[in-house]
């Protein structure tokens, strides 16, 4: 530990929440607020209750699904249908909440506390803590996140209400904008946080590995992309890593 | 439509095929993900996963859009990734720049073409 940490006394649980909280109003909580937003307007559209969007945002906690689940439950398609392109967009969820896992540092914690912070994992969230949580200490890690979590909740909710009282006064021009924020924010990110070989060429092979995916049209892209890009990204990452070392 | 009335309904449609399908990834997870290294050979390859699947969701939004997004061609949304991506590397690493130039493209794009 280096001498000016040692000399300043410990940070409480609380700190650490506080410190989250504040790291969780920064770019992504616009992004994500002005998201929601689109999202809450779209649930409007559909007809459905406010109190239902608002338990949505906060019980699905992935936009993607949210607006699949949404489409879905307004054209009338089938609950077998939607359940299961809702759980494959979320197949992503699991290798990102694995790859967050040791960051957090859960081995002392409750176990409820681990299922808390798993809920709390998305899109937003994954990115941030990636880059953020390596600068924290490990027994701040937990509250850290939880305030940078709830923080990014607390934004969405509310756009999700605001959304929904603008369903239909926001321009199109406007709403289309609203909607592609979402795509290049998170391509930024991943190049902001990809350090190691291996993300750089899985960014790539993920992006066009949708679009070379989507061509057999059984709905399985994202998995095709995801798991077959990424470990094609990390397979030629070794690769290297081996003929480096020789 | 009765279905989206007072009626409990969509709550119901909500928990079973909105909440447990998508959160049973994360519970998994921590099945899965127990007592892994950081550093890892599997985490690393987890990450890419985790990370090309974040890129084919982008891919997947700005490509086969939903809602107003859907009305703007393709050629537009393809426009807004490269001036996001350009100004983003010309900006010194600035994803904000890099957001705004996209963004910019998209919205200016829908009122020059007069999308409604």
């Amino acid at each position: 530990m280096d001498p000016e940490r040692a000399l300043s006394p410990p940070l409480t649980q609380g700190a650490y929440y506080r410190r989250g909280l504040r790291a969780a109003v920064a770019l992504p909580a616009v992004i994500l607020a002005a998201t929601f937003i689109g999202i809450g307007s779209v649930c409007a559209d559909y007809g459905m209750p406010l109190a239902w969007a608002v338990l949505a945002t906060v019980l699905i906690w992935a936009g993607p699904a949210h607006l699949i689940l949404v489409g879905g439950l307004g054209s009338g398609a089938s609950w077998l249908a939607i359940a299961l392109t809702v759980g494959l967009s979320s197949v992503r969820l699991l290798p990102m909440v694995v790859s967050l896992l040791p960051y957090l540092r859960l081995q002392n914690r409750h176990p409820v506390m681990a299922i808390v912070c798993a809920h709390l994992v998305a899109i937003s969230i994954w990115v941030e803590s990636l880059r953020l949580l390596p600068q924290i200490d490990g027994e701040g890690r937990v509250p850290f996140f939880l305030g940078l979590g709830t923080g990014l909740l607390a934004s969405a909710t509310t756009a999700t209400v605001v959304g929904y009282g603008l369903a239909g006064i926001i321009p199109h021009a406007f709403a289309a904008g609203l909607l592609f924020l979402t795509p290049i924010f998170f391509l930024l990110s991943l190049f902001a946080t990809a350090r190691v070989l291996s993300d750089q060429l899985a960014i790539g092979f993920g992006f066009f590995g949708l679009l070379l995916g989507a061509l057999a049209g059984d709905g399985l892209e994202l998995l095709y992309a995801g798991l077959g890009g990424g470990t094609l990204a990390y397979g030629l990452a070794r690769l290297k890593r081996a003929r480096d070392a020789a | 439509m009765t279905l989206f009335g007072s009626d409990l309904t969509p709550y119901i449609a909500l928990i079973l095929v909105g909440f447990l399908p998508s959160e049973i990834w994360r519970w998994m997870a921590l099945v899965v993900g127990r007592g892994l290294d950081e550093n890892s050979e599997i985490l690393i390859w987890v990450r890419a996963v985790a990370t090309a699947t974040l890129a084919a969701v982008v891919a997947k939004l700005a490509f086969f859009p939903a809602g107003a997004l859907a009305t703007l061609p393709l050629g537009w949304r393809i426009g807004a990734f490269v001036a996001g991506v350009a100004v983003y590397w010309i900006g010194r690493r600035s994803v904000l720049f890099g957001v705004l130039a996209a963004e910019l493209v998209i919205v200016g794009g829908a009122m020059w073409l007069g999308l409604r």
